[in-house]
């Protein structure tokens, strides 16, 4: 009897892990061993443990790809901040009904896809789009300028891209911030700009780091907006890794691109995660 | 006793709705891989027949040509796969694939010369398609005749070309050694000295059919290096464009059909490739695909009027470059790397 009311109580014990466990064994079959694999096949060269690495970054024109998919990357995540944080600091600040209206709309190009919103900026910025055909028509250009397959036209689809990720990422952080302390900013003399380079910026930083994160993760990994609008000369390491792996079967060089984009995201989560933390926890002691 | 009826009633229900399921079950199924695009087409000119003459449930499998191809290297389940000769070429060099015996295939002495074992003896081509130049005819006064006119300084800014790793990429330095008097193969530094002077009159590297479409429904280019597959969307969406007739003549461009090693149907897969290359498949593939399916069974007969978009006919045919893989994947590594260094930086 005692030792039922045991094996019972053991299992009650065990009762959360037993819950997580077919989320678990789901997530090592589609998530873990996939990219274990992936990881291992990296190393997995005749020529070396390292040999893969070693061939990649030899070549200059992959170290050429990688600056450039990492410049492209970093720059498109500048741009979704400056104007995610524009964005979200007027949603935060908005009316109840407004806000709600303003979050839809914000959020509402990621229900598209990436393949039509990278086509539209085509119209845009093409020689006969939206911007051309207005300039033109206005007399200040007379030659449609090339704004298409360059790196700026890169950034601004990639900026367009992620730039509600950056919205959503802050508008909860500003929200949070209490008017107390504006009043208390104000009463205590500060001018409006003092006000937020002082507080909103500082108490926003949580989640520009998150923002940024997603943002630049994001960008770097997506190949089809730098394959429609950047072409060739453009090329980033995701469309690199999509054409070995899809175009050319060269696995080997494939995997390394995986891993090499892998342990970059993971760095870039733990060294913001680390600034995010030391940040809050200052805060905490102030 | 009502009780025992309903369970009766049950059973026999159950039995009607199993009934097609044990006997589909029963049924071999043979797996076709093929790109999405042309099942509609193959379901009932090839497919129906083909499975109520053999007993056999077809299941296709879609996709584009290098996933496909790895699928059934790795994996294996597939019969039969429809590559272009690129693919397939990549296929024969990986040992992915079994050697055929032609004197198997009761329709094999009616196919072209250039049809019959274009890749050794791993199978037959089963359609024509050409590559070559498509311009917006409006747009210059003195037309394209040849592939080196795609170095005139009045078309700077002007041309969409395929990217290396593209079917047609790679033949674009063949014909840049052409023009240059040299061959790419034996001195490649000349072929890609040529490229580079190519490189103001690029305005994109495209790597899909659509995307070239794109650029020249839009204006962006309005010379574009193409697959005749491509060509019915890109006059639809502009129709000033029309295809260059090239000194040199165009890529002759070719699908192929092949049986991987792991295949479990081989004898069925022959059947249905011997299937596919009869005349009236043929012909019926030729008048209902339209473009990139020129027939290369020779003795289709066509209207002018159907045969107006495809390769059609002896003359034709024999007017077309040839396009060598093998020789092609030896040096795609060094070209690779050379193309790179010209359109990447």
């Amino acid at each position: 009897m005692s030792s039922r009311v045991s094996i019972v109580q053991r299992l009650s014990a065990l009762g959360p892990w037993l819950l997580v466990l077919p989320a678990t064994a789901v997530l090592l079959f589609i998530l873990i061993i996939p990219v274990a694999g992936t990881l291992a096949e990296s190393f997995s060269n005749p020529a070396g443990l390292f040999a893969n690495y070693r061939d990649f970054f030899a070549d200059s024109y992959n170290r050429t790809v990688m600056v450039r998919s990492f410049r492209i990357a970093f720059l498109s995540t500048l741009t979704a901040l400056i104007l995610g944080f524009g964005g979200a600091y007027m949603i935060a600040n908005s009316s109840q009904g407004l806000k709600r209206v303003l979050l839809i709309l914000s959020v509402f190009p990621l229900l598209t896809s990436v393949v039509v919103r990278s086509f539209s900026f085509m119209a845009i910025l093409g020689r006969n789009g939206v911007v051309n055909t207005a300039l033109m028509k206005l007399g200040i250009i007379s030659e449609p300028l090339e704004m298409l397959f360059t790196q700026g036209a890169v950034i601004a689809g990639l900026a367009y891209l992620f730039t509600p990720l950056m919205i959503l990422s802050l508008v909860g952080v500003l929200e949070n911030i209490e008017d107390d302390l504006y009043l208390a900013a104000g009463s205590l003399g500060a001018a409006p700009v003092a006000v937020f380079f002082q507080v909103t910026l500082p108490l926003a930083v949580p989640g520009m780091i998150v923002g940024s994160v997603l943002v630049f993760t994001g960008s770097l990994a997506t190949f089809v907006t730098p394959t429609l609008l950047g072409g060739e000369p453009q090329m980033t390491l995701a469309t690199l890794l999509y054409q070995k792996a899809m175009i050319s079967i060269d696995w080997g060089v494939a995997n390394t691109i995986a891993a090499i984009m892998m342990g970059t995201a993971i760095f870039c989560v733990v060294v913001l995660g680390t600034i995010a933390g030391r940040i809050s926890a200052r805060r905490a002691v102030h | 006793m009502p009780h025992s009826k309903s369970l009766l009633q049950a059973g026999a229900l159950a039995a009607l709705f199993c009934l097609p399921v044990f006997s589909a079950q029963a049924q071999e199924t043979f797996v076709v891989s093929n790109w999405g695009y042309s099942n509609d087409f193959y379901e009932p000119f090839i497919f129906e027949p083909f499975e109520k003459e053999h007993n056999v449930r077809i299941v296709t499998e879609t996709g584009g040509a290098p996933e496909r191809l790895n699928k059934a290297r790795i994996r294996g389940g597939v019969d039969v796969i429809l590559l272009t000769d690129k693919f397939s070429q990549i296929g024969i060099n990986q040992g992915a694939f079994e050697t055929i015996d032609s004197s198997k295939l009761s329709n094999f002495d009616e196919l072209y010369d250039a049809a019959k074992n274009p890749q050794g003896e791993y199978g037959p081509a089963y359609t024509f398609g050409r590559y070559g130049i498509v311009y917006d005819k409006t747009r210059t006064d003195t037309p394209i005749t040849s592939w080196c006119d795609l170095w005139r300084d009045d078309f700077a800014g002007a041309i969409a070309m395929p990217a290396f790793n593209t079917t047609g990429g790679p033949l674009t330095v063949m014909m840049a050694g052409k023009c240059a008097g040299s061959d790419a193969f034996e001195d490649p530094d000349t072929a890609f000295a040529k490229m580079a002077e190519l490189k103001p009159n690029i305005v994109k590297t495209f790597s899909s059919g659509s995307e070239l479409t794109n650029l020249l429904s839009t204006g962006e280019a309005f010379i574009g290096l193409a697959q005749d597959y491509a060509f019915p969307a890109i006059q639809a969406a502009n129709p000033n464009i029309g295809w260059a007739e090239l000194s040199e003549g165009d890529f002759r461009m070719m699908n192929t059909y092949n049986i991987p090693k792991n295949a479990k149907h081989k004898e069925l897969a022959l059947a249905f490739i011997d299937c596919s290359i009869s005349m009236q498949a043929q012909k019926d593939a030729a008048i209902e695909l339209v473009s990139g399916s020129g027939p290369v069974n020779k003795t289709v007969e066509l209207t002018p009027e159907q045969a107006s978009q495809l390769v059609y006919g002896e003359k034709a045919v024999l007017s077309m470059q040839p396009t060598p893989y093998d020789k092609l994947l030896d040096v795609n590594d060094d070209w690779e790397r050379r193309w790179n260094e010209v359109f990447g930086r």
